[in-house]
């Protein structure tokens, strides 16, 4: 279905080959999931399905790239569009109408469709993704993952033989995601659709794909089933990490395959680990805090507190209420009832450089906070603005993403670098209390072990509490102390980390899943475990 | 192989967008050059106008426009169009200009053109102004856009923005006599001393425009350039720094090649 014949890729004005003589072919009806750390040049081979790049961007193609036959060089990506629906990281941005039903039907209405077509290509799709039910809705109440469904249908009404999806779960919360995925599941075996999808979160993809394409840092790139490609990764999820760890012979990319191999280990016994000392400190108190939206309800009288020295995560479907319990505690509005004191001060009283004192905030689209035109200038602003000595936020920075391009735009970073751009810039100003929200989208795993180390030694060496709201159980796992569950508005458990996490299936990490029922949440829980023993 | 370029006049679009502007043109002047005694020929010129403008833009949107140009546009225009009202319209001051003004600036004269006069008609849907004037404003609008060429391409730094800004004055007191001429021979009666004399000699009518200007002038168009200087001198640095990005991000013309490898 897709062919690659020796393309290299090089982009105008740069002198880095993205891609580099890389041949393979896909086949019809096959699932394929490139992956890479941040900024490799996953989105770039994406592009280069439909031919947006280099047809949109400019640049160098060598090679050849066809599609069904049809040579990307020799054709415009609008002549494609029949043949391959794309599927942004974020679907908002590609929504152009209001209600699901006119999404679906808009891009059949700008070929001009003829209506009793397009009636019946919108029901068939409504059907195929279960979006029936949410035909009529505006597309702004939609969850996350609804949202991600509903932007597949408006791509596959064009009844595409290939669909490329780019982080098509990196916003969705485990449930949401999942459901995205059975639904490209079906789509493949069902309807023998070619998916090529890119995702950082390998753990809920990998066991659904068929093939990998791994591109390496240095324009090395492999090719294989997930088995191959997985044993000499360097990014490998939770589940391959604990067969290494173990020894085991095989890699196992489903909890069922390597909980199998697991068995004897599972049936020892082990001590158990000593429960830690739960801080008892104050730090943000949260006292019967409502909040509603002109009629729907985002918090109901929320009590808790958060400690100092603790790491504190949140989490919750999508729209829970988990980012307005974060504005409330940042400040940013005051809650309808109740109150909250962060430190013994009200949040929304606090101003200016009391305020980065007092609190630092960093909300889910990190570039809201950056408005200077280059890295350099923002960390100079941070250093002025926090009378900091000249250097120190740059200095911060390399020491969290070392190799940063000063001169670059903010806009022009990576996710992981721009989110590290912002942490540094919070952290310069050493807040009392830290709090943020969906920090890890889009991260590799290594950016991500990075962040966690930074903030388990915000939370460490200065004994103050970190507040983040997350659907990245993984990451959870690892950093957490303590978990607060949110649904619909109400607390629904708040408890150490092991305790919330090994009790819910559905947010449980992998390594949970594949090691139950022992109280394991991570790789090194079990290796330490497995230590104590022998 | 080359991607596309932001959108330009040329060949059959140019001689489109020459002879429009020459019938709408003369929309505005007509007063100074009829001699007979006659009716309102402006008639014509309200029906002349519109229709004018509505070729030039099919003419252009047919083929010649890509999807890079029409998004840049449609959110150009949007804002514009967003921006006008803000400043409630009255004594002049509408925070438009200068977004038009530094967007020709870096996307050229010719979309400079195009963005002036999309803006303006998009404005006067949003704000329920639509009338006979809608194609005058549209048209000075798109003139006011396409006169930005006249800052040569290579001047930068502080001469440019001295440069828009001298510029946003001119727009602002050019927007202003045009308005005046479309709406002068119709507002006063018949025998005012500043009235439109159907038929007298230019000098006269010209004398009586002038006066006439002046005095509408001075709570229009004084504040109009006051505010859009101020406006261009407080932005300039990081909207035209943003535009280019986008012009840049967007790849304008950038080479596109395909070859068979890349040698090693």
């Amino acid at each position: 279905m897709i062919t690659f014949s020796n393309v290299s890729l090089i982009y105008p004005h740069s002198t880095k080959t993205i891609l580099e003589d890389l041949s393979f072919q896909i086949q019809e009806g096959e699932m394929v999931l490139v992956m890479g750390q941040t900024g490799s040049g996953k989105s770039s081979l994406l592009r280069l399905i439909n031919g947006l790049v280099p047809h949109h961007t400019g640049g160098i193609l060598a090679g050849d790239i066809s599609v069904d036959g049809i040579s990307t060089r020799t054709v415009k990506p609008g002549s494609l569009a029949h043949l391959v629906g794309i599927v942004g990281q974020n679907p908002i941005n590609g929504f152009v109408t209001d209600i699901v039903e006119e999404e679906l039907a808009f891009s059949m209405e700008a070929l001009n469709f003829a209506p009793d077509v397009m009636r019946k290509r919108v029901e068939e799709i409504l059907d195929l993704l279960s979006l029936s039910a949410l035909r009529n809705r505006s597309i702004a109440t939609l969850s996350g993952g609804e949202q991600q469904r509903v932007a597949i249908g408006a791509a596959l009404v064009m009844q595409p033989k290939v669909l490329v999806l780019d982080e098509p779960t990196s916003a969705l919360d485990p449930i949401a995601a999942e459901e995205v995925l059975s639904v490209l599941h079906r789509l493949v075996h069902d309807l023998s659709v070619t998916v090529i999808i890119a995702e950082h979160r390998l753990e809920r993809v990998i066991q659904f794909v068929d093939r990998i394409i791994y591109i390496e840092g240095n324009g090395e790139t492999s090719i294989g089933s997930p088995d191959e490609i997985l044993k000499n990764s360097e990014l490998v999820p939770p589940i391959v990490k604990l067969a290494r760890a173990l020894n085991l012979s095989e890699i196992g990319t489903s909890v069922r395959e390597v909980r199998r191999a697991t068995d004897e280990i599972r049936s020892r016994e082990y001590s158990q680990a000593g429960v830690s000392q739960r801080a008892n400190s104050p730090a943000i108190r949260v006292n019967d805090v409502s909040h509603s939206y002109d009629d729907k309800v985002a918090l109901n009288k929320i009590n808790t507190a958060i400690h100092h020295g603790e790491i504190v995560a949140i989490m919750g479907r999508n729209g829970a209420g988990k980012s307005t319990l974060l504005h409330s505690i940042v400040g940013l509005h005051s809650p309808n009832k109740g109150e909250i004191t962060v430190n013994g001060q009200d949040p929304t009283h606090l101003k200016g450089a009391a305020r980065r004192q007092a609190i630092g905030y960093v909300p889910q689209e990190p570039s809201d906070l950056l408005f200077a035109s280059s890295v350099e200038e923002e960390c100079t602003l941070a250093d002025q603005g926090n009378e900091l000595a000249t250097g120190s936020t740059a200095a911060l920075l390399n020491r969290l993403v070392p190799g940063i391009t000063t001169h670059a735009h903010p806009n022009d970073l990576s996710e992981g670098q721009r989110l590290a751009l912002v942490l540094s810039i919070v952290l310069a100003a050493s807040p009392d209390v830290l709090v943020l929200d969906e920090p890890t989208r889009g991260l590799d795993y290594h950016a991500k072990a990075l962040f966690g180390l930074a903030l388990k030694e915000y939370a460490t060496q200065f004994n103050r509490p970190v507040l983040l709201a997350t659907h990245d159980v993984e990451l959870v796992a690892e950093l957490a102390d303590r978990v607060l569950f949110l649904a619909e508005g109400d607390i629904v458990a708040d408890g150490t980390t092991l305790e919330v996490l090994l009790s819910s299936p559905a947010f449980a990490p992998q390594v949970a899943k594949i090691m139950s029922p022992k109280p394991w949440l991570t790789v090194s829980d079990v290796v330490q475990a497995l230590g104590d023993v022998s | 192989m080359k991607t596309a370029g932001i959108f330009t006049f040329k060949g059959a679009s140019l001689v489109a967008l020459l002879a429009t502007s020459a019938i709408s043109a003369l929309g505005f002047i007509w007063p100074f050059l009829i001699s007979e005694k006659q009716g309102h020929p402006q008639w014509i010129f309200l029906l002349a106008a519109p229709c004018a403008l509505l070729l030039l833009m099919i003419s252009v949107s047919n083929k010649e426009l890509d999807s890079k140009s029409i998004a840049l546009l449609a959110v150009l225009s949007a804002l514009i169009a967003a921006l006008r009202p803000m400043g409630t319209g009255a004594v002049g001051i509408e925070p438009m200009w200068f977004v038009l003004i530094l967007s020709a600036r870096v996307f050229g004269p010719s979309f400079g053109f195009l963005l002036g006069t999309i803006s303006m008609f998009l404005s006067a849907i949003l704000t329920g102004g639509l009338g006979p004037w809608v194609a005058y404003q549209s048209f000075a609008a798109g003139w006011i856009g396409l006169g930005v060429a006249l800052i040569p391409r290579n001047v930068r730094g502080k001469a440019e923005i001295l440069a828009l800004a001298l510029y946003g004055i001119i727009a602002a007191a050019f927007f202003g006599i045009a308005m005046d001429l479309q709406f002068w021979p119709w507002t006063l009666g018949a025998d005012t001393q500043l009235s439109y004399v159907a038929g007298a000699a230019l000098s006269t009518n010209f004398s009586n425009f002038i006066s006439y200007h002046f005095l509408s002038a001075m709570a229009w168009d004084i504040p109009r350039a006051i505010f859009t200087a101020s406006l261009i001198v407080v932005t300039a640095k990081p909207v035209l720094h943003t535009l280019r990005r986008a012009h840049t991000r967007a790849a304008f013309m950038t080479p596109i090649e395909f070859i068979e490898r890349v040698k090693a």
